[in-house]
Formats: structure tokens, C-alpha cells, sequence
């Protein structure tokens, strides 16, 4: 499928805003199922420096200063991506999960990159609730890949959708608290359980293509950004560093050619689409965030 | 008996096997070969003797106004012990090799971390170590970021183990703090121990801080031919903030604060006056990576810069050590050191840890839980913090997440004689803190160092010690450094950042607020000693009128307090606003932010007005107010001269400007409490009196107008007259001779219009027309002071706003909801 993306993100503050700092990861990454024919990222007022570079985990993320004075600040990322289905060898999905602890067994290939995905993050703590939480879907000597989906299957039954909950900054024992929370708690929670048992794993930011009912037209800016996980699954014979098998908890699916990868890392923290530093006297500001995912009606 | 001697008796008494390596005193009795130089003259010093010199130590040091502070305490006086570490070339040799050879493989572990990783595809060094470690910096880590010597002051604290081998027990790598701690030690012993210094034949330490200069200098990104260098600390609540102004002030570099900058197009401009901004090539920081930039790391830090880490990255500025550099504080990579450096460097690790295991290992962490049972290992998380609990609550805890824990062995330090006060020397553990710099294209250690005595468990307070490393023969180079270029000050500190200025500008109105005070107060209890117990008499009325004189300016106190309580509370109490305390420990804040900008004299000003304020405490004599009173005005009288000697710099403006215009409102102040009621003349003319002493204008007056007190003279004097400086007018004389000297001042600016405005109001007043008398009072003179008044603490917020603002503080752009899939 193709889409043409376009996010934008928008700060109004209740007075001039004389220097605002952002960093922005909201150019989707090129990936053997994903392919970005374009990708664009627009701030206004216009920025007095912008640069962009890749981080850590191979994202692309954006840098930006604007230092005129400004009530309204906005982020348009507009991309056109070719996605599809991702493909796996799942000749390795059935080998006990126990077999997939890159600190258990740092000699497997790939271990020891994926063992920075497998230690606690800032927003992922591996609490004993979420390790109990886990060990209920990872038993002994499970299939990684079923254990994995077992436990995406028993968040999403497990837990409400309700955009009330919790924040951005919500922690493992919040959301447990609250019994419910969005796409992003749901992702770390996942995180933690798989983590909290040894399995590595990676927080995912992207956007999903919703398809309007039946008989309606698409709304545009109906969508929004999304986040799911990606679990690593060594490979069983030759070179391979590992699969990275993507499962959105949200909505109890493994990713297909609807779900846009923007960026990865540990959690949240690592790669929220938009984030800054502002200097001004302004005491109150508004964010609003719309995401439009359209399917090109050419393909 | 001499203290050594003594010292060394009381060891050999004590013949127990397990005794550790003692510092001074050998296993047969005699010296250890460093002290031999110096035998002679260190086994004749007596403990009367050794007594003097500890208080000579502790006057030094209070008159430099050396302090450490510990978290959520106040600032501590820095302790020395006057009995050095000593240290012979030929013991110094091996561990200097060992330090180089150490900071070299640091860095290059810090090379390969934050870019190709090799350690970590090797498996040399587990990849958990380094990835669940809180200072792995993964903003720091990106290909964009290369930085080939990101470690350029590598420090390490170092224990003697029983058999005298030195181990390292942590390496600090961060922010290295200490090595200002340790010029200052050697600065005072060699004060106090002249001829023992000289006789050691040591190492001086001043060539290093000229090579640390140097290195930074060369630190600068590209071909900067005069690059500017700036010390990063994170204010004066800092642990080490006395280290940091030494430092600075040693280099001859800014210390400045993370709102003193920012960052335009990448690049790190220091704030000037107004729009003025100067680029900043390279930064020594003292502030953790984690603070460092609220844009890419801790959101809530007020100490960082944000764009600091991409101004890093892009390579227009140099930040020492590297933000990545805290990663190798984590002990966890202790255990893979010698394989890092067979890897690296292709040579065996000389210099080893004290034993380390890394509970990620499943070996090791046998090892750990077996040793837990016995008392000779401490848990650490990997960030180093000492894990407590037992050994069963240890072993759960390393159960949960173990590639988070290290076990460390704990070794039996070295023992040094430390000068206890009544018990002469006392064996204490000690450690020794080490530093090396990157000077060229090698790591040069420090010959010498910041040694610790470390709390035991005797309840004795832990203590510093300068170091000796004794020199091979008397024609060795200082620091075996004798190419270094001197220290030259081609590049002195031109620009003052504006909160620098506000500082001094504070230091000065927070001086004059508390000269004026004491010299209130002073005239108030000659007046109470002679009428305290004839309140009828008119002289009781007058100490009445001046009493609550005072009470305006430092607040009503106990109302059934007696009189010299109150003096007594108005002078010491810091808590009680207005007090003479409260505005001395302003004026030492004030002037600890400006630290590296100022004279050393300028402490001494504190040690007297704490001693004064001492004996104060400790003598209920009414009679001591007056003493200990004039004591604390002598010292602050000081500032004067240190501030009269100071370069004409926009800091000296500042200063000038604060005191001016504090006096000028606390002309208006005064007058206004105690000459706008008319009490009858023998009230009135004792109360002037009073007056004319407390504004230091008795004597002129009594030679102008022999002796004859009425309102009108003393208005006269302590208002219109040009010439006294004591006076408004003198005041708003000064205030803008040192306000058109400010940068920010173009001749109508705000500051200067409403100076202008006050002047004209002078102007067109009389004394005539002050005095004039309506009802009990005299309504003229009072509407005269309040606008006055009112008009001087607008021109303050204005010199504020126009002079000294650093602009908002930085906030997080609101991020809620910005994923809500």
C-alpha cells in the first residue's frame, strides 16, 4: 500500500515565545517492507536552524531552533510511504522462549545489541507485578513468538482503552493501577513483561491507516500516532542477527501493511515524536496533534 | 616525646598481624624512606608545636573561605590535616606509569563505546554492563559525534592495600572534582610547615595548572586562534563549589552557570549585556552529563543548556570530559579492564581495582554470593551506590535483575597520622585521589594529589591531606613538565555575564545594609547604656525613638526581650530578616557565585565578622555588643579597600551601584523614622545626635556647627550636602557616575531617567522647606523621604530589568498526549 502521511503537531502559548528548541522523529524509517518515496518536515515560524541526523537506533530525528517571536508553533511532517506485510522466517517462532535471553546467552548472534532492549529503560521498570504478569503467558519451554502473542492477546482482554488513564509520562505500576490507558501504555506494559523475563524487545512509534466504516467517507485527521512493540527472535542457524516479530497490543494484531514505522528505542523517551524546550513568560499552552494516513487511490 | 616518635611507639605496642600498611612507620619502627629526607626536622616537632600549626591550618583556611558543602546541609569549613601524605620517587614511578597507562585505556574504552563498539561484538566487555548503565548516553552516542579524546581529566581514587600495593577503588571520570581542594592544601602547609616543605625537595604543583590551561586551550574544535574557554559549574550549592572558583580563577577562565548560556545555530554563545554574546569554544564541566541540556537529557534540569549536546555533536564547541564519560565510573566494567586493555592498547593493565565482580556473569556471581557472607564485600548498583540489606535480602535483590549489581571486595586501607586535638597522632585509613591530564598526545598524572582520611567509625570527622611527591634530585622539572609554557594572561576575563554583575551588585547593597545596621545598633546601645533604666528621662525617650528605628529595619523581635537580646538577635540571628547576620550571609552567597572574579582577601571579611560574631556568642557581657559590633564593622569596612584596589570593570560599577544606592535608602529609612516627629528639644536633640553618629557624620557636623544640633543642620548634612558621603545627594552622585558606566547605558535609559527624576526632586527642595513644621510632625520632610524612597526602589527594579536579567528560565514544550494511538 501507499500513503501520503502528513502529522502535524501544534503549540499555541498564551504569550510570545522568543526561543524554542524541538526534536522531532517524525520521518518514517526505510525498512526491507517499507519504503519512503518522500518525506518532508515543515516548521512554522520558519526555524532558524534545522538540521537532521540519525540517532542511536537509526532514526532519523529532526533539530530545530526558532527564535522569532511566536505565539504558534508547527510541526508538519508530510511522507509517502510504500508499505507492506512484513515477512518473517518462521522456521525459528517455535524455539522455546527461554532460548531467547540475549543476557542469558550473550554468544547468540545479534545478543549483544539486543541486550540493550532487554535491560530496564527509564519508562519500562521491570516490577515484580509485570514479572507476574508474564510468567502467566511465558511457561516453561513455550514457543517465543506464541508466549509473546498469548501475551499481547491477554493485555488487550486485560486491559480497557481509555485515553483518561494515564499520561506520557505514566509508569508500569500506574497503568496497572488503572487497569487501562492508550496504545503507548499498552507498549510499555508489554515491554516490561517481556523484559522483566529476560526477552528483548523495542518500543515502536509509527502511525496506523484506519479504514472508515462502511459506506463513510475517510475523515481526514481521524488518524493518529501509534506505537506498538517488536520482539527479538534469535535465529536458529546461520548469521543472522535476529527477527524483530511486530505485535501491537492495542489492538491484538500482529503489524501489516497498515502500520508505519517512524522510529524505535527503549520506550517512549527514546523517540516521542515531538519534544522541546521553550523560553518565555507564557504560562499556558495547547497542543494539538493531527495525523492524516491516506491510502493513495492511484495504487 | 615528640608526636612521631610517640606515634611510632604506640605502633609497636600494637603487634597484631593483621595491622594494615601504616604510611609513615615502617614494619621494623623506623620511617618509610619517603620521610627520611625530612627525619630530622618532622621527629622534632612537638605536639605543642603541631597544635599551633592545626589552628594556624584552620585560620588559613577560614581566611580563604574554603568550604565543602554536603547535600541538604550548610557549607562546611574544609578540614586539613597538617601532617602530609608523603610519597618517594621510586614508589611514585610505578604508580605514575600505572595512572597514564589507566587514563589512556579509558579513553580509548570511551572511543570504541560511544562508536564502533568493538568491546561490546567481542564480548570482551558484556553488552548489559555498559547498556544498563544510567550514564550511556545515547544521544551522545550517534556517528555524528566524534570525539577522539573525549576524556581529557581522568581522576581516581586510589587505597593501599595491607602489603602496600596502591588498587583503585573508583574512577572519576564525570566531572573530576578536587584538584583546586588540593593547590589550596599545598598552598596553606607550605604556609604552616616552611621548613619542612623546604626540605622535602617536592614537586610544586603550578606547572600542571599551567598545562591544564594549555590542554584546554588546545581542546578548541578547528583552528581557533584565541579560543574562549569557560568553566561550567552548577552553582554555589555544589558539593565542590569552592574547587570550581579555584579553578577558575587559576585558569583565568569564566565560571559561569547554564543560564549564563545558550545556544544560536548550533554554536554556544555566552550572554553578554543586552544582546551581546560571545562564542564559547570549549566548556569544562562540572555539571553531570544528565543536567547538562533539558532539550536531550533531564527535561526539569535549570543547570544545562539546552542545544548544548547538539552543538556538541556538530562539533562547535568541546565539552571536557566527554558527556559520555560517566559510563566509565561503573564498576561493573571493572572486572574486564585487563581484557580491554590487552585488546586496546595491546599491553597488560598495570595499575588493578580492589576485586570486582559483575553479578550479569553467572561465575561472578557465585563468587559474590558466596563472599556475602562474609563482611569484606559491599553490593553496588552499577551507577555505584552501596546496596544495604543482608545476605539473604542482597542475594533476592541481585536475583531480580543481576547484570545491575557488583560485588567489591573491601580493603584494609593504608594508616597515616592524623593530628586529633588532646591525643596527639591517631592512625586513620586514608585514600589517596589521583589526576591525570591529556597534555599533548599523552596522559600526564599529577605529581601529587588530594589525599582523604576517611570516617572510621570513631566518630572523628574525615579530613584531607596534601600529598608529597618528593622530587629524584633537586634539578628535576616540577611536574616533570619543563616545556610547559607559563601561565601568561594574555586573555583576561573580559565580559561579565549579567548574573555575575547582579551579584556583585547584591554584594554591595547587602555590605551596605549591614554596615549601616551595626552602626545603628551601635549608636543605639550607647544610648542604652546610659538610659535603659530612666525611661522618662528624655534620653530613655530617645533610646525609645531609636529602638524602633531599628525595629523598621530588622523587624519588631521578642517584644518582653530585653534590650541587648535584642541587639544580641538583630546582630547574630541569620534567620531574622534585616538582621546584620542575615545581610552578611546574602553578601557571602552574593560573593560565593562571583568567587573566581574576586580577590582571595575578600574571605578574610567573613573569617573576622565570624569570630566576632564567636565571642560574641560566648560572652553575655552587655559590653561585648559594642566590641564584637565594631568587630563585625572592621571587617566588612574591609570590603572597602579590597573593592577600592579592584579593577574599574562593569563588576566594580556593580558593586559601587549597589552600596550607593542601598545607602541613599537607608538615608531615607533612618531619617524617616527618627526626624519627621517633633518630641520636644531634648528628645529631638539626643535622638539627632544618635543619628549623627549612626550616619558617621558626628564629627563634621559638631565642626560645622560647634556642637549646635537642630534639624536643619542635620538635614543639611545627611541630604543636600555633596561632599559628605554620607549624604542623598553624594549617593545619587556616585549612583550615576557607576550607572553610566554600565554597557547597557545609553543616557535615557530607563535607570538613568529615573536617576534623573530624583536628582531634579533633590534639586528643587530646600531644607527650609523640610523643616517646616505642621501639627506634631514636619509633613514636608516625610512626603520628601517616602517619594524619595519610593523612587529609589523603582530605580532598583529598573537596573534590575535594563542590567541584570538573564532572561526567563527554560520549559518543557507540553508533550501530553503527543501519542495517543
Amino acid at each position: 500500500m501507499r500513503y501520503t502521511v502528513s502529522h502535524t503537531t501544534t503549540y499555541s502559548y498564551d504569550e510570545d515565545v522568543t526561543n524554542s528548541f524541538g526534536i522531532a522523529h517524525v520521518t518514517p524509517r526505510e525498512l526491507p517492507h517499507q519504503h519512503v518515496a518522500k518525506a518532508e518536515v515543515r516548521i512554522n515560524p520558519a526555524p532558524a536552524d534545522q538540521s537532521s541526523d540519525v540517532d542511536f537506533y537509526g532514526n532519523t530525528v529532526t533539530y530545530f531552533q526558532v527564535l522569532e517571536p511566536h505565539q504558534l508553533l508547527e510541526i508538519t511532517a508530510v511522507s509517502e510511504v510504500d508499505v507492506s506485510t512484513p515477512v518473517y522466517d518462521e522456521t525459528s517462532f517455535d524455539q522455546p522462549w527461554e532460548r531467547a535471553r540475549p543476557l542469558v546467552d550473550p554468544s547468540l548472534p545479534g545478543a549483544w545489541r539486543a541486550a540493550d532492549l532487554a535491560v530496564a529503560s527509564p519508562l519500562v521498570e521491570h516490577t515484580q507485578e509485570a514479572y507476574d504478569f508474564g510468567a502467566v503467558s511465558l511457561t516453561e519451554g513455550r514457543g517465543v513468538v506464541e508466549a509473546a502473542e498469548d501475551l499481547m492477546h491477554r493485555i488487550h482482554g486485560g486491559f480497557d482503552y481509555d485515553d483518561t488513564a494515564t499520561t506520557v509520562t505514566s509508569t508500569i505500576p500506574e497503568i496497572f493501577t488503572a487497569e487501562g490507558g492508550v496504545c503507548q501504555d499498552f507498549a510499555h506494559l508489554m515491554l516490561a513483561c517481556l523484559r522483566a523475563h529476560g526477552l528483548a524487545a523495542r518500543y515502536v512509534s509509527g502511525y496506523l491507516a484506519t479504514t472508515p466504516p462502511p459506506g463513510k467517507p475517510r475523515l481526514v485527521g481521524a488518524d493518529a500516532s501509534h506505537a506498538w512493540v517488536e520482539v527479538w527472535v534469535p535465529q536458529l542457524s546461520g548469521a543472522g542477527t535476529g527477527q524483530w516479530l511486530a505485535l501491537d497490543p492495542t489492538n491484538d494484531t500482529r503489524a501489516d501493511d497498515r502500520y508505519l514505522s517512524v522510529a524505535w528505542g527503549r520506550d517512549y523517551a527514546d523517540v516521542p515524536p515531538v519534544k522541546g524546550v521553550i523560553y518565555t513568560e507564557a504560562t499556558t499552552s495547547t497542543l494539538t496533534v493531527s495525523v492524516d494516513v491516506a491510502p493513495d487511490q492511484q495504487e | 616525646m615528640t608526636v612521631l616518635r610517640e606515634y611510632a611507639d604506640a605502633l609497636r605496642l600494637r603487634d597484631a598481624p593483621d595491622q594494615p600498611y601504616d604510611e609513615v612507620v615502617g614494619p621494623d619502627g623506623t620511617l618509610r624512606p619517603a620521610w627520611k629526607p625530612m627525619a630530622e626536622t618532622a621527629v622534632s616537632i612537638t605536639p605543642a608545636t603541631l597544635s599551633r600549626i592545626s589552628h594556624d591550618v584552620e585560620r588559613f583556611l577560614a581566611d580563604d573561605g574554603v568550604t565543602y558543602l554536603r547535600p541538604g546541609a550548610k557549607p562546611e569549613s574544609w578540614r586539613l590535616d597538617p601532617v602530609p601524605l608523603v610519597i618517594d620517587p621510586a614508589q611514585w614511578r610505578i604508580l605514575e606509569v600505572g595512572l597514564a597507562q589507566r587514563a589512556e585505556l579509558l579513553n580509548a574504552v570511551l572511543v570504541d563505546l560511544y562508536g564502533p563498539q568493538r568491546l561490546l561484538q567481542d564480548g570482551i566487555v558484556p553488552a548489559a554492563v555498559i547498556f544498563g548503565h544510567q550514564g550511556f548516553h545515547r544521544v551522545t552516542a550517534r556517528a555524528s559525534n566524534h570525539d577522539p579524546r573525549p576524556l581529557v581529566l581522568a581522576a581516581a581514587d586510589l587505597g593501599r592495600t595491607r602489603d602496600g600495593e596502591w588498587r583503585v577503588l573508583a574512577d572519576r571520570t564525570q566531572a573530576p572534582s578536587g584538584i583546586g581542594y588540593a593547590m589550596e592544601n599545598r598552598r596553606v602547609i607550605s604556609r604552616v610547615l616552611p621548613e619542612l616543605h623546604r626540605d622535602a625537595g617536592l614537586h610544586r604543583m603550578e606547572p600542571y595548572f599551567a598545562a591544564l590551561r594549555s590542554a584546554l586551550l588546545e581542546s578548541a574544535p578547528g583552528d581557533q586562534a584565541d579560543p574562549r574557554v569557560v568553566v561550567l559549574s552548577p552553582g554555589t550549592h555544589s558539593e565542590t563549589a569552592y574547587d570550581q572558583a579555584f579553578l577558575a580563577s587559576t585558569l583565568g577562565f569564566p565560571l559561569v552557570q547554564g543560564a549564563d548560556l545558550t545556544v544560536r545555530n548550533g554554536e554556544v554563545l555566552m550572554r553578554g549585556h543586552g544582546d551581546r554574546l560571545e562564542r564559547v569554544d570549549v566548556i569544562l564541566r562540572r555539571v553531570d552529563a544528565t543536567w547538562s541540556d533539558p532539550l536531550e537529557l533531564r527535561g526539569d534540569s535549570q543547570l544545562g543548556v539546552a542545544g548544548l549536546i547538539e552543538a556538541v555533536r556538530r562539533g562547535n564547541v568541546r565539552v571536557v570530559n566527554g558527556f559520555g564519560a560517566g559510563v566509565l565510573e561503573n564498576p561493573g566494567l571493572v572486572p574486564y579492564l585487563p581484557a580491554a586493555c590487552e585488546a586496546l592498547l595491546g599491553e597488560p593493565l598495570r595499575l588493578g581495582s580492589i576485586g570486582t565482580w559483575w553479578c550479569g556473569d553467572p561465575a561472578q556471581r557465585a563468587e559474590v554470593e558466596r563472599r556475602l557472607a562474609t563482611d569484606d564485600l559491599v553490593v553496588r548498583t552499577l551507577e555505584g551506590t552501596i546496596v544495604a540489606g543482608t545476605p539473604e535480602e542482597l542475594r533476592a535483590r541481585i536475583a531480580t535483575d543481576p547484570y545491575r549489581y557488583v560485588g567489591q571486595e573491601q580493603i584494609t586501607l593504608s594508616r597515616a597520622p592524623t593530628w586529633v586535638e588532646g591525643r596527639g597522632a591517631v592512625g586513620r585509613p586514608l585514600t589517596l585521589r589521583t589526576f591525570s591530564l591529556r597534555y599533548g598526545s599523552a596522559y600526564r598524572p599529577l605529581v601529587g594529589g588530594l589525599a582523604s582520611i576517611r570516617a572510621d567509625g570513631t566518630g572523628l570527622p574525615p579530613c584531607s591531606k596534601d600529598v608529597w611527591v618528593l622530587k629524584e634530585s633537586p634539578q628535576d622539572a616540577d611536574q616533570g613538565l619543563a616545556d610547559v609554557l607559563p601561565m601568561t594572561h594574555t586573555r583576561s576575563v573580559t565580559v561579565l555575564v549579567p548574573r555575575a554583575l547582579e551579584d556583585m551588585y547584591w554584594s554591595g547593597r547587602y555590605a551596605e545594609r549591614a554596615e549601616d545596621l551595626i552602626r545603628l545598633i551601635l549608636a543605639t546601645h550607647v544610648l542604652a547604656e546610659d538610659f535603659r533604666t530612666r525611661p522618662r528621662t528624655s534620653g530613655g525617650v530617645s533610646l525609645e525613638v531609636m529602638l524602633s528605628a531599628l525595629d523598621r529595619l530588622a523587624g519588631r523581635g521578642d517584644a518582653d526581650a530585653d534590650i541587648d537580646a535584642e541587639f544580641r538577635s538583630m546582630l547574630l540571628d541569620a534567620d531574622r530578616p534585616g538582621s546584620a547576620a542575615q545581610s552578611l550571609a546574602g553578601m557571602r552567597q552574593a560573593l560565593t557565585d562571583v568567587r573566581d572574579q574576586l580577590s582571595p582577601d575578600m574571605w578574610r571579611i567573613f573569617s573576622s565578622t565570624d569570630r566576632a560574631a564567636e565571642e560574641l556568642r560566648s560572652n553575655p557581657h552587655s559590653l561585648q555588643i559594642a566590641e564584637s559590633g565594631a568587630e563585625m564593622l572592621h571587617g566588612i569596612l574591609a570590603m572597602q579597600g579590597i573593592v577600592a584596589s579592584m579593577i574599574r570593570d562593569e563588576g566594580y560599577h556593580s558593586i559601587r551601584l549597589g552600596r550607593f544606592l542601598e545607602r541613599a535608602m537607608q538615608i531615607c529609612l533612618l531619617l524617616r523614622a527618627t526626624t519627621t516627629v517633633r518630641r520636644g528639644l531634648e528628645v529631638d536633640r539626643a535622638v539627632l545626635n544618635a543619628v549623627l553618629v549612626s550616619a558617621e557624620s558626628a564629627v563634621t557636623h559638631r565642626r560645622r556647627y560647634r556642637g549646635y544640633v537642630r534639624t536643619g543642620g542635620v538635614l543639611d548634612l545627611l541630604i543636600m550636602d555633596r561632599d559628605n558621603p554620607r549624604s542623598l545627594a553624594f549617593c545619587l552622585d556616585e549612583l550615576r557616575l557607576h550607572l553610566t558606566k554600565l554597557p547597557g547605558s545609553t543616557g535615557s535609559s530607563r535607570p538613568e531617567r529615573l536617576l534623573d527624576d530624583i536628582t531634579d526632586m533633590l534639586d528643587r527642595t530646600e531644607v527650609a522647606g523640610l523643616v517646616a513644621i505642621g501639627g506634631v510632625g514636619r509633613p514636608n520632610l516625610e512626603s520628601f523621604l517616602d517619594q524619595v524612597h519610593a523612587q529609589l526602589v523603582r530605580l532598583a527594579d529598573a537596573m534590575s530589568d535594563v542590567h541584570f536579567a538573564t532572561g526567563p528560565a527554560p520549559q518543557l514544550l507540553n508533550v501530553l498526549s503527543a501519542v495517543r494511538g
